[in-house]
C-alpha cells in the first residue's frame, strides 16, 4: 500500500519547497501542511529537533530538509541512476547550500554600507564563481540541452531550480551572465508536472 | 575490480575526517593526501568547485564533504539498511552540521566578553537542545546499548563520534550531562578498526 506523506512547514517556499517539487515531479500525493507562525510553539515539541520542515511517512517523522529531499528522491527514482550519478547529484545539492549561505546574513544586515558591500561580493564574486562551475557541469552533459546529471530529471535539477529564487533574495539577476543556466531554468519550469505545481502553489514572498 | 580511492584535503580533521572514518570503519584502502596551506592556491583549479575535500574514484573527482561521506557509506554498506534507516542516518548527519555551526564564530571571536557570552549560549542552550533529542533517539534504539540507527554501525554513529572534537573547540566537555551519549561515543571509538585509525591518524589542531 502506498505510504501516506505529510510535509510540515511554514506557508512559504524556503526549506520546504524542494520536497514539494519532488512530490510534483513524481506526481505523488501528499498533505502539504502549512502552519501559521502563531501555531509554531505548539508544534515545535512534536518535531525531532524543534525545527521544520518535517516529513511524516505513515506518521513517522524525518527532519532536515536535505535528508527529506534525498529520501524522497531515492523513493521516487529521482536520485540518480547509478551510484556515481547519485554522488554527483548529492554534490550539486550540497553546493546549493554553499551558494545560499550568504543570503540570510545579507538579508539581516541593518547597516546599509555593510549590506551593500556584502551584496556586491555575493553578486560579483561568490555566486558567479559557483554558477560558472555549475554551468560547466550542465554543458558537459548533453551539451547543456538536458539535465545536470544523467539523461533524466534528478534532485540536482530541482535543487538548482528551487535555489535560484533563494539566491535572488540577496542578489539581483543570479543567472544574468549564465545563459545556459537561464535556458535550463526555463526548461525545468516548463516541464508539465513542474509547470502545474508552479501554477497552483500558494504565492508567497519567500 | 576494487576501486582506487584518493582523498585530497589539508592536514586536518576538518571536513575530511568523516570520509576517513568511513574508510577506517569499512577497512578500505585509500590514498590520504594532505596539503600544506601554502600549496593550496595552485591546486585550487584542479578541483570541481575550488574547494577541498575532493574524492577521486578511479581518477574521477567529486566534491562536497558530506556528499563524499554519503557516497562512501553507501558503497561500503554503512548508510543504513533500509530506505527509512538511510533517511534517519542522513537526518542525524545533517543535524551534526547544525550542532557544530556556531563553532567558527566562537573560535574567531576576539572580544573576550562576547566570546564568553557565545560560549555560554552554546553550552547552555544550543547544545542541550540537540543532545537531549539525540540521546532520546539513541535510547529508543535497543535501549541505547547499540547504535543510533538500526543494528549496525552507520555514518550517523561515525559523524556523532567524529564530530565531538569539533564541538570541543567551543566547550570543554560537550557530553558531560549526557552519560548515555558519552558511553556510546566511547563504544564507537573502541571498535577495533576505528580505534586503530584514531591511534594512527596525524595529530592536528583541527
Amino acid at each position: 500500500m502506498a505510504p501516506k506523506y505529510k510535509l510540515v512547514y511554514y506557508d512559504s517556499k524556503g526549506r520546504g519547497e524542494l520536497a514539494r517539487l519532488l512530490f510534483a515531479a513524481a506526481e505523488v500525493e501528499y498533505e502539504d501542511y502549512r502552519f501559521k507562525e502563531e501555531d509554531w510553539p505548539k508544534l515545535k515539541g512534536d518535531t525531532p529537533f524543534g525545527q521544520v520542515p518535517v516529513l511524516e511517512v505513515d506518521g513517522k517523522p524525518l527532519a532536515q530538509s536535505n535528508a527529506i529531499a534525498r529520501y524522497l528522491a531515492r523513493e521516487f527514482g529521482l536520485a540518480g541512476k547509478t551510484a556515481w550519478d547519485q554522488a554527483q547529484v548529492d554534490m550539486i545539492v550540497e553546493t546549493m547550500q554553499d551558494m545560499g549561505n550568504p543570503v540570510i546574513p545579507i538579508w539581516l544586515c541593518k547597516n546599509e554600507e555593510e549590506k551593500a558591500k556584502l551584496t556586491k561580493t555575493y553578486e560579483e564574486e561568490t555566486l558567479p564563481r559557483f554558477m560558472e562551475e555549475i554551468q560547466k557541469i550542465l554543458v558537459a552533459n548533453n551539451e547543456g540541452k538536458g539535465f545536470l546529471v544523467g539523461d533524466t530529471m534528478t534532485l540536482a535539477d530541482l535543487a538548482l531550480f528551487a535555489s535560484i529564487d533563494w539566491f535572488a533574495v540577496a542578489a539581483k539577476d543570479p543567472l544574468g551572465k549564465f545563459p545556459k543556466l537561464q535556458e535550463f531554468k526555463d526548461r525545468i519550469a516548463s516541464c508539465p508536472k513542474i509547470a502545474a505545481w508552479l501554477e497552483k502553489r500558494p504565492k508567497t514572498e519567500f | 575490480m576494487a576501486h582506487s580511492y584518493k582523498l585530497r584535503y589539508f592536514n586536518l580533521q576538518g571536513r575530511a575526517e568523516l570520509a576517513r572514518l568511513v574508510f577506517a570503519a569499512a577497512g578500505v584502502e585509500y590514498e590520504d593526501v594532505r596539503y600544506e596551506f601554502a600549496d593550496w592556491p595552485k591546486l585550487k583549479a584542479s578541483t570541481p568547485f575550488g574547494q577541498i575535500p575532493v574524492l577521486e574514484v578511479d581518477g574521477k573527482p567529486m566534491a562536497q564533504s558530506n556528499a563524499i561521506a554519503r557516497y562512501l557509506a553507501r558503497e561500503f554498506g554503512l548508510a543504513g539498511k533500509t530506505a527509512w534507516d538511510q533517511g534517519q542516518v542522513d537526518m542525524l548527519v545533517e543535524t551534526m552540521m547544525d550542532i557544530g555551526a556556531p563553532v567558527p564564530k566562537i573560535r574567531q571571536c576576539t572580544d573576550e566578553d562576547e566570546k564568553a557570552k557565545l560560549k555560554k549560549s552554546f553550552a547552555e542552550e544550543h547544545l542541550p537542545h540537540y543532545m537531549e533529542a539525540i540521546q532520546k533517539i539513541l535510547e529508543e534504539n535497543r535501549e541505547g546499548k547499540g547504535f543510533l540507527v538500526g543494528d549496525e554501525i552507520t555514518l550517523a554513529d561515525l559523524a556523532f563520534m567524529g564530530g565531538q572534537d569539533w564541538l570541543k573547540l567551543a566547550m570543554d566537555n560537550p557530553l558531560e550531562k549526557y552519560p548515555k551519549l558519552q558511553k556510546f561515543v566511547d563504544r564507537i571509538a573502541a571498535i577495533p578498526k576505528i580505534a586503530e585509525w584514531l591511534k594512527k591518524r596525524p595529530e592536528t589542531e583541527l
